[in-house]
């Protein structure tokens, strides 16, 4: 996606979404730290595993207001890989400008056959003054990734350099 | 899968601070691994391993025995897939990982999974001629000071003023932009390893996005920075590395050569060691790539370096030359070089990958500080690593070691970087109190500031391994001698 074109929008009213159930934890790794999501379905689990990682980045997460709204679209070459630039695209995002953090992570078009996603991320800008320093998620990685797309819980797994 | 007792006949000690990785342990393994650890540190490694075995593929991660095999599975290894004493599970290679590439192989390869994410991520140290008895009075203040003067954590952003066209400059100049835009002074690029600056650094191969990412935190430091004292003299450690700027590099490498590999089938064990040929256009590219990430590391360090300077001048009212302000040394424990070393009696080029492990060269090398070839001569320490990770409640916070003869043999001249950790971060943040970790920090007489406080319970003691171990396994595998030690008086981190 055009990163230029990707300025955002300021949302309407009754806009922002609900926020959902957290269904994610985070790991022991000895360096870093292993996110584990899951959900109804593989959408859900790459929505909550994103949201695990804005978590991690301040200690109070539900400081963030949803106040705007951007959208992201990328594509892979596999489940892996679309899960990785999923993650690095919503990344890249928060670690330039505008310094973007989510609240709410929602994947509007979740295609498994030509591996592409669409998602939205409703949040605001960070800032330290408003949300509590956390950790900084620095960079994804492939180290032992694993989706289980066939267990019930749709299990997602990715170790994040921190 | 195997069991634990299955892997465990692929592991052989070789003596009391080394173990032995026989080939099979994982497949294709080119070369055999070995790791250095004493009777507690070994422990860590097993645990890690046996805890794999247990997860049967579900979760979890690769151990850092697994790790040091996958590298020695690479194409173009050459001797050995070494672990340092600090080594532990990273991605990739483990954390403490270092191994070498024959760069007359055109088989051979460049892997970013090799130098780390944070590239060029590294310590330096400054001295001053204050003695404990000087700073002691002003302790808090100086920690205040030096936090408010030095953009700490997540979401901080620089404060030395950057434009784009400043930013390729210092991609392409490291220290010697610092130097040019008077933020260094000119005899500090002569104690850094490669005077600060790598020249194969192409500004042109770092894509738009890292710059984006880079131009923001110029500045902003990342893990932690300590007032110590030697001897009763007082230093200044800086850690950090290329942070964001880094990453991205890391990861659009990483994108590359996942295209590259299937091209030139290269097989790899692990997703996450993506690696491309050294001469191929990924490989180079990324090798010019990191060059720049490496130098913009420099201007960071430089750069922090600048900012203690004025708050120590302007705790002590007075300039950072009558301070003796200099910079000791500054090397990288994340990163991936051309060097020389001997292979069975002869000189070969090699590209010598360290991730989480310092370069170490003894006296007389050619390449560490001319002030420092000479023994007798040397101000303090050698060209040396640092334990950033050390963390402050070891009365030896600190150790800078010297690198030895023994060690361009056994290690291509590498020691450990760290501590290492044990506990996972996530772990110390559940099992332990901050108020309790920074009670224990005060009654210990550190001053300690840090962007939030519930970060103070990764670095607590339980989170580390034992520097003693660890630095007393380097020393007795001859790989490196201690030298000095450093205690903590105060910890800035982010």
């Amino acid at each position: 996606m055009d990163e230029e074109e990707n300025e955002g929008r300021l949302l309407e009213e009754g806009e922002a979404p609900k926020i959902p159930e957290e269904k994610f934890e985070y790991l022991d790794h000895t360096a870093d730290v292993q996110l584990h999501a899951w959900g109804a379905d593989l959408k859900e689990s790459y929505e909550q595993v994103a949201m695990a990682m804005f978590n991690y980045m301040t200690t109070d997460y539900s400081k963030v207001e949803m106040k705007h709204v951007y959208e992201v679209e990328v594509s892979g070459e596999d489940l892996l890989s679309l899960l990785y630039q999923f993650l690095d695209e919503f990344l890249f995002i928060f670690s330039a400008e505008p310094f973007y953090i989510p609240r709410v992570v929602q994947i509007t078009e979740f295609d498994t056959e030509n591996f592409k996603i669409k998602a939205k991320g409703f949040g605001e800008p960070f800032d330290i003054s408003k949300h509590p320093q956390g950790t900084e998620v620095k960079a994804i990685t492939y180290s032992n990734m694993q989706v289980h797309a066939d267990k019930e819980m749709h299990d997602v797994f990715v170790i994040i350099d921190i | 899968m195997r069991s634990y007792q299955e892997e465990l006949k692929y592991l052989e000690r070789v003596n009391d601070h080394c173990w032995h990785i026989k080939k099979g342990f994982v497949d294709n393994m080119k070369v055999d691994g070995y790791f250095f650890a004493n009777s507690h540190l070994e422990k860590l490694m097993f645990d890690e391993l046996r805890q794999s075995c247990n997860n049967k593929g579900f979760g979890g991660f690769l151990p850092g025995m697994k790790q040091i095999a996958n590298v020695a599975a690479l194409p173009g290894i050459v001797g050995k897939s070494i672990g340092l004493p600090d080594v532990h599970s990273g991605y990739g290679f483990a954390i403490g990982n270092m191994a070498a590439f024959d760069m007359s192989n055109p088989k051979a390869v460049v892997s970013p999974g090799g130098v780390g994410f944070d590239i060029n991520c590294g310590v330096r140290l400054l001295r001053t001629n204050l003695h404990r008895r000087d700073v002691e009075p002003l302790q808090e203040q100086l920690a205040q000071c030096l936090f408010d003067h030095i953009p700490v954590g997540v979401g901080s952003k620089g404060i030395i003023p950057m434009t784009a066209q400043n930013l390729e400059e210092a991609l392409e100049m490291g220290v010697d932009w610092s130097l040019r835009e008077g933020y260094a002074w000119a005899e500090d690029k002569e104690h850094c390893e490669e005077y600060g600056r790598m020249l194969q650094a192409d500004p042109s191969k770092v894509s738009s996005r890292a710059k984006k990412r880079g131009l923001p935190q110029m500045l902003v430091i990342r893990r932690k920075k300590m007032g110590i004292e030697f001897k009763d003299q007082v230093c200044v450690m800086i850690h950090s590395g290329s942070r964001g700027m880094g990453h991205q590099v890391a990861t659009d490498a990483l994108v590359a050569m996942e295209k590259a590999m299937k091209r030139d089938q290269i097989e790899v064990n692990d997703r996450q060691l993506a690696c491309a040929h050294i001469q191929s256009n990924e490989g180079q590219d990324y090798l010019k790539g990191m060059a720049a990430a490496a130098n913009y590391a420099w201007v960071n360090r430089t750069s922090m370096t600048f900012l203690s300077r004025q708050a120590f001048a302007k705790m002590f009212n007075t300039t950072p030359d009558d301070l003796d302000m200099h910079v000791i040394y500054d090397v990288s424990h994340n990163i991936a070089k051309v060097e020389e070393h001997f292979i069975d009696g002869k000189q070969k080029t090699l590209l010598v990958h360290r991730k989480g492990s310092t370069r170490a060269f003894p006296p007389h090398h050619p390449l560490i500080p001319v002030d420092y070839q000479v023994k007798e001569n040397k101000l303090l320490g050698v060209d040396c690593p640092v334990g950033h990770e050390y963390p402050p409640w070891y009365p030896w916070t600190s150790m800078q070691d010297t690198g030895t003869e023994q060690g361009m043999v056994e290690t291509f001249g590498t020691t450990c970087h760290g501590a290492g950790r044990a506990l996972s971060r996530a772990k110390s943040r559940r099992n332990l109190d901050y108020t309790d970790v920074l009670n224990a920090l005060q009654e210990k007489g550190i001053s300690i500031r840090v962007a939030s406080p519930k970060l103070v319970m990764e670095e607590a003691p339980e989170s580390y391994k034992n520097v003693t171990d660890v630095v007393d396994t380097c020393h007795a595998a001859g790989i490196s001698k201690k030298a000095i030690k450093l205690r903590p008086i105060a910890v800035i981190k982010g």
